[in-house]
């Protein structure tokens, strides 16, 4: 299964798996990249294993995404974080799939660069990062309403926001 | 919808009017302090001075700008027109390129910044996005930045290119040159009359 990957990624996988072992999900190997599923109960520990194990070395959170797969009725929701090694030069991808109304711990803790990146998560998708240190809507105007990337978010239409003239004395 | 119903309606003669006797309309002839007007011909010779270093808020919202860039680069030269000079303080700039779309988070900024160009001023959309929205009937983008700011002239395209901003800028400075704005007539521009009905009409 790990014919594409470098060694440094076989060495990762193999850290991974010794480490946790079963609780991996699932993990597949596409052009040469790497990608772990896990349970959102193993997402602290897996991505602080990441961070601070010696081969791992994952010093660089490159983004963290929602997802939204409405046709996935149990858990419609993804996240992924893509993570990048200055130490090793090898890249990661991390994703656990999330019910409705499921929370997510904030890694904003091991990368504090998260603290955008889900706060946009949840502004989009709705997908809440407990213990996040502020929660707030990022792109969207502060009173928006619903979460517009979701797939049953009407395409057309302003709808959700409007336009605040009489926050303009304040900007 | 997030914008105004009909916020451009121009205003019967009557309105206009009575608004003219209240010295309430914006717009109209250059006035010395106490009201006075000025004779048609200074008013020429001043904007004649006025259509040569007309000079744009430095100001760029999405891939539009790029095209103004393009502009104000060394291929097409706004420079010879005495437009080279991009004002980043909009206290010192004589009107604004909205250039590219504008979000509805955004658009209070834009308010503000064309409220803080001091009059006379000149508002150029360019691009399909601020003249209509374009394709992006969504959820956060303005439809046509002209519910929110009298616009004077609209370049379509997407973006247009710089020949097309240059004409654009140049009928500008026709305007520029006969004192004509897009504001004339308006008792008010449609952000302020928001302001007026309280809150925005969601």
């Amino acid at each position: 299964m790990n014919e594409g990957l470098d060694t440094s990624l076989t060495v990762v996988l193999a850290k991974l798996e010794k480490r946790f072992g079963g609780r991996l999900r699932k993990q597949t190997e596409c052009c040469g990249d790497l990608t772990i599923t896990v349970e959102p109960e193993d997402w602290m520990r897996v991505l602080s294993f990441c961070r601070s194990a010696r081969e791992l070395a994952f010093d660089q959170l490159d983004c963290l995404l929602g997802d939204h797969l409405p046709e996935r009725t149990g858990a419609p929701f993804e996240v992924v974080v893509h993570l990048l090694s200055h130490t090793h030069g090898h890249r990661l991808r991390v994703t656990t799939p999330l019910a409705e109304g499921q929370d997510l711990p904030t890694i904003t803790g091991l990368w504090p660069s998260a603290g955008f990146d889900e706060r946009e998560a949840w502004e989009m998708y709705g997908i809440v990062f407990a213990g996040h240190p502020d929660l707030r809507r990022l792109l969207t105007t502060e009173d928006f309403e619903g979460f517009p990337m979701r797939k049953d978010f009407p395409l057309r239409g302003t709808v959700g926001g409007r336009i605040r003239t009489d926050l303009r004395g304040k900007i | 919808m997030g914008v105004m119903d009909d916020p451009l309606r121009r205003p019967s003669d009557a309105e206009v009017g009575a608004a003219l006797q209240q010295n309430e309309v914006m717009g109209g002839p250059v006035r010395l302090p106490g009201g006075i007007a000025l004779p048609v011909q200074i008013e020429r010779v001043l904007g004649f001075g006025r259509s040569f270093s007309f000079w744009p808020l430095l100001f760029g919202l999405a891939c539009c700008a790029i095209e103004m860039m393009a502009l104000g680069g060394s291929r097409f030269d706004m420079a010879r027109f005495g437009m080279e000079a991009m004002r980043a303080s909009p206290r010192q700039a004589d009107g604004m390129i909205v250039a590219g779309w504008c979000t509805i988070k955004m658009a209070p900024r834009v308010v503000r910044l064309y409220e803080q160009i001091p009059d006379p001023k000149w508002v150029l959309a360019m691009g399909s996005c601020a003249v209509s929205g374009n394709v992006w009937d969504t959820y956060h983008v303005v439809q046509g930045i002209d519910s929110l700011i009298p616009v004077d002239v609209y370049v379509p395209g997407c973006p247009p290119r710089p020949e097309a901003l240059w004409q654009g800028l140049e009928m500008i400075r026709d305007r520029v040159k006969q004192s004509r704005h897009a504001y004339d007539g308006l008792r008010r521009i449609p952000a302020r009359e928001v302001l007026l009905h309280g809150e925005p009409r969601p």
